[in-house]
């Protein structure tokens, strides 16, 4: 990051007031000014190469879209493109090592983000959603650390919880932060825990209402059949209905205090012994001995999440998402075997990912779903973007908005179902344009002279050089810019 | 390459569409206001002032009728193509406006709308962008979770901008281009796009001599009854129509807002003429109101309200169902209105009407056991 003189002169300045007011805190409106948008100043370079090379690869599969700045800083990591990737790729998967000040304070101003467990309750629903739907969106066009917004993204939809549903509006906030950002990049079987014992959950999965059978009521086998379908070992994981029976008789007794049932402690997640069943149950063929109460959890939770389906489950999604709709069995095979070898550690996981053949060499084919297309729009363009709701509006229309899929499965990430949303990313297109994104500024008259010609502009958006029928469309349309974006190459990474 | 799969072509044929509408009257209309049971004494004593006599009812042929501002619902009525269900809500008691509406749009307590659940479930939904139409300012409740919903006010809102013509053309060639299933869908969507440009720029004649209010409501019947003549693939859209929530002077504030209901829906029903044997229209609310009038000249929130379905075949001329004895001597519940008609009772055989899978019907209204009124047979 580059610093102006007038900068450190005010550091300067700054360090010596605090020094001398013997304060060990920054004023925030001094640290304010150290924490800019990255400067991008060119020139720049973009890819030069008539297909997609190392460098364009990685930055499309494992970021929302380059920035104008990316393809230099990246090329500069090593001297060959090969390695300038794999070093990247190394970069990224350490997010905790990124510096993100700019994404931190822009973020801040999402209040309710922050906001303790318990004090969710005071808000508006409609604000939660908006604070949730707008910083994620935020997030995932000015966050260094991209891959880390990529994985949340994955796991969001993995364990999808649609906000709309019950006491979800004010539990989803904290879900979000406390069990999916917490663990992107962490440990699978800690993040199933979490996901396990999240009100947010409890509520969409109706684990709240589990309760042993009795004359009137039997188990709620709906969560015990998601965590077993859609959350470990996949639909053809091998599990019978019994098995799922037997979860849900595992898991009885586990509630969360709700808005209209309690007026303290709304929100707490509890363990109820005298809604548990404690009789003697299988699961996946593995004895779980009665007399277990609250640990029964815990002794579903070890059979299923290492368990041999599901490395193989998490390793086809993963693959579907860095390769291919239709990821190859060998690859498949390698991830799968990291993910057990490591232990269901996700960042080893994605490392034996990035270094499969299938994966360095299958390139441009994804088709982009639409929050991924508004992303790499804003990022290519280089806007500073407030992520107003306007441009969530955009992703309603999209069908792919954040947080708005009603059932566990979660938003698909194969291209079928987004084929039809061409006309509203080209509306969206020539809006951004026309000035009709609200929040987002840009300008691309600089943008192309700091790339210093049009063939070299086309290339940084489409991650090589552009075709000869490419080129001459863009000149022809009247909209350079909308047309690059609107194009079929602009929709694939 | 981007696989191909079995989508309908991305012509927006309209032909096989039919089209749902599902109009919201948010507040809570009342009921025993839109369809008086004018033979029963017991409401007229629960309700002095706002009382509808037999005289001024508008006749149906039995013991209801419909409130007098009504009158064009009355015309499409003895056209056989509007059915009513008194006594129609939902199982849950809550008085709140925003539950209760969340509730019924939801389809119960779950996660996302009914109407996009029906539509998520049908194949050929992807081929549209056009095949969920919201004509609010935000995404309504009932279509949460759709594919793809075009929120709008105005069919400006789809335009590729001023010259674009050029635009459109280049993206031609490129899409052309592609050999996979991308180019095949970029090929459909400008065919799409030019429909819609022909409707922008073409001043909308309504047909038959239908005439649509001039308001909020209205323009927004047009907008959806242009759509659907345009056959772009629409296959479900909501509107909604405010106000109801009649606590104090109801006279006052809902008979211009019936005139609004009727008004439009009759100038929708002329205007689709023939469309509408596949055209659905219902009209639902999220409780009716109580039956005594209170000391306002106003009711409060209640229980059981009125359902309309227009079109698509339904057997209309027919009233399913009645309010039955209404008891206001109930402590509980301080005077409601019954519901005997749940509305997914009635929402299902329209959605089946509507090409929904029958097996998947309990995926549409989840745990609840449906029990369809037949109101085609």
């Amino acid at each position: 990051m580059k610093i102006s003189r007038r900068k450190f002169v005010q550091a300067g300045a700054a360090a010596t007031a605090v020094a001398l007011a013997g304060c060990d805190k920054i004023p925030e409106f001094l640290a304010a000014a150290f924490r800019q948008k990255p400067t991008c100043d060119g020139p720049f370079h973009a890819p030069s190469s008539d297909a997609i090379d190392a460098i364009s690869h990685a930055l499309n599969r494992l970021t929302f879209g380059a920035c104008p700045h990316d393809y230099a800083r990246v090329s500069r990591l090593a001297p060959e493109p090969q390695e300038a990737a794999a070093a990247f790729i190394e970069e990224q998967l350490a997010p905790e090592k990124i510096e993100d000040a700019y994404c931190a304070k822009l973020v801040r101003r999402f209040e309710t983000l922050a906001q303790p467990f318990g004090e969710m309750f005071e808000f508006q629903e409609k604000l939660l959603l908006s604070e949730l739907q707008r910083s994620t969106l935020l997030r995932a066009c000015v966050s260094e650390r991209q891959l880390y917004e990529v994985m949340v993204q994955f796991w969001t939809d993995h364990f999808n919880i649609d906000p709309s549903k019950g006491d979800c509006k004010w539990l989803k906030t904290s879900d979000d932060r406390d069990v999916i950002r917490r663990h992107a990049l962490g440990k699978f079987p800690e993040l199933l825990r979490a996901s396990a014992l999240s009100p947010a959950m409890l509520w969409y999965l109706d684990g709240r209402v589990n309760r042993k059978s009795n004359d009137e009521e039997k188990p709620n086998e709906n969560y015990a059949r998601e965590l077993l379908e859609l959350h470990t070992l996949g639909v053809h994981g091998g599990y019978t209905n019994q098995d799922v029976v037997e979860v849900a008789r595992c898991l009885t007794g586990w509630t969360v205090r709700g808005t209209r049932q309690s007026r303290f402690q709304i929100g707490k997640v509890e363990f109820k012994p005298n809604r548990h069943d404690f009789g003697r149950k299988v699961v996946l063929g593995v004895e779980i001995p009665a007399g277990g109460g609250a640990e029964d959890l815990d002794r579903v939770l070890e059979i299923v999440q290492l368990h041999p389906q599901t490395a193989k489950y998490i390793a086809t999604k993963l693959c579907r998402r860095f390769i291919d709709d239709d990821p190859p069995p060998s690859a498949v095979e390698v991830v799968a075997g990291a993910f057990l070898q490591s232990s269901g550690d996700i960042r080893e996981t994605l490392r034996a990912l990035f270094a499969t053949h299938e994966f360095q060499n299958t390139r441009g084919n994804r088709f982009k779903r639409p929050f991924h297309f508004v992303v790499s729009a804003l990022r290519a363009v280089d806007a500073e973007t407030t992520a107003d709701l306007n441009q969530i509006d955009f992703l309603v229309r999209m069908g792919h908005a954040p947080f708005n899929y009603p059932t566990p499965d979660g938003y698909p990430e194969e291209a079928a179902p987004w084929l039809g949303t061409l006309l509203w990313r080209w509306n969206f297109a020539v809006a951004l344009t026309e000035g009709r994104v609200e929040g987002a500024k840009f300008d691309f008259d600089a943008l192309k002279g700091k790339f210093g010609g049009d063939e070299t502009l086309m290339a940084h958006f489409l991650g090589r050089k552009p075709t000869e029928e490419e080129t001459e469309a863009y000149r022809e349309s009247g909209n350079g810019l909308a047309l690059l974006l609107a194009s079929p190459a602009f929709q694939k990474f | 390459m981007i696989k191909s799969t079995p989508l309908a072509a991305f012509n927006g044929n309209g032909d096989d569409q039919r089209a749902l509408v599902v109009i919201f009257l948010r507040g809570g209309a009342d009921g025993l206001t839109l369809l008086p049971p004018f033979e029963d004494d017991e409401y007229h004593r629960a309700r002095p002032s706002l009382g509808i006599s037999k005289k001024i009812a508008l006749s149906l042929g039995g013991n209801v009728g419909l409130h007098p501002q009504l009158r064009e619902l009355q015309d499409i009525y003895k056209d056989g193509a509007l059915a009513i269900v008194p006594a129609c809500g939902s199982e849950d008691d809550t008085r709140s406006h925003f539950e209760a509406q969340d509730l019924m749009e939801h389809g119960g307590l779950v996660g996302g709308g009914w109407l996009a659940r029906f539509l998520r479930n049908r194949e050929d939904v992807h081929s549209s962008a056009l095949a969920a139409v919201a004509i609010s300012r935000d995404l309504p409740e009932v279509l949460r979770g759709s594919p793809s919903v075009a929120v709008m006010q105005s069919l400006d809102e789809f335009s590729l901008g001023k010259g674009s013509e050029k635009l459109a053309s280049q993206l031609e060639k490129l899409y052309g281009a592609q050999t996979d299933a991308l180019g095949q869908a970029g090929l459909g969507t400008l065919k799409e796009l030019r429909r819609i440009e022909k409707l922008r720029a073409t001043k909308y004649t309504p047909e038959h001599g239908a005439e649509y209010p001039n308001d909020y409501f209205g323009r927004g019947l047009t907008q959806i009854a242009r759509l659907i003549k345009a056959r772009v693939g629409l296959q479900a859209a909501s509107l909604d129509l405010h106000g109801w929530d009649s606590h104090f002077a109801q006279t006052t504030l809902i008979e211009p807002l019936m005139q609004r209901l009727a008004k439009g829906l009759f100038g929708f029903y002329r205007d689709m003429g023939k469309a509408m044997e596949t055209t659905t229209v219902v009209v639902m609310t999220e409780f009716g109101r109580t039956i005594r009038e209170n000391s306002a000249f106003g009711t409060d929130h209640g229980h059981g309200g009125v359902m309309f379905v227009v079109g698509g075949g339904v057997r209309g001329g027919r009233v399913f169902g009645e309010w039955g004895a209404l008891q206001t001597n109930i402590l509980e519940f301080s005077s409601d209105v019954p519901v005997n008609a749940n509305y997914r009772n009635i929402l299902a055989p329209i959605l089946l009407k509507h090409g929904a899978d029958e097996k998947k019907m309990g995926d549409i209204f989840p745990a609840f056991d449906l029990q369809p009124t037949n109101i085609y047979g």
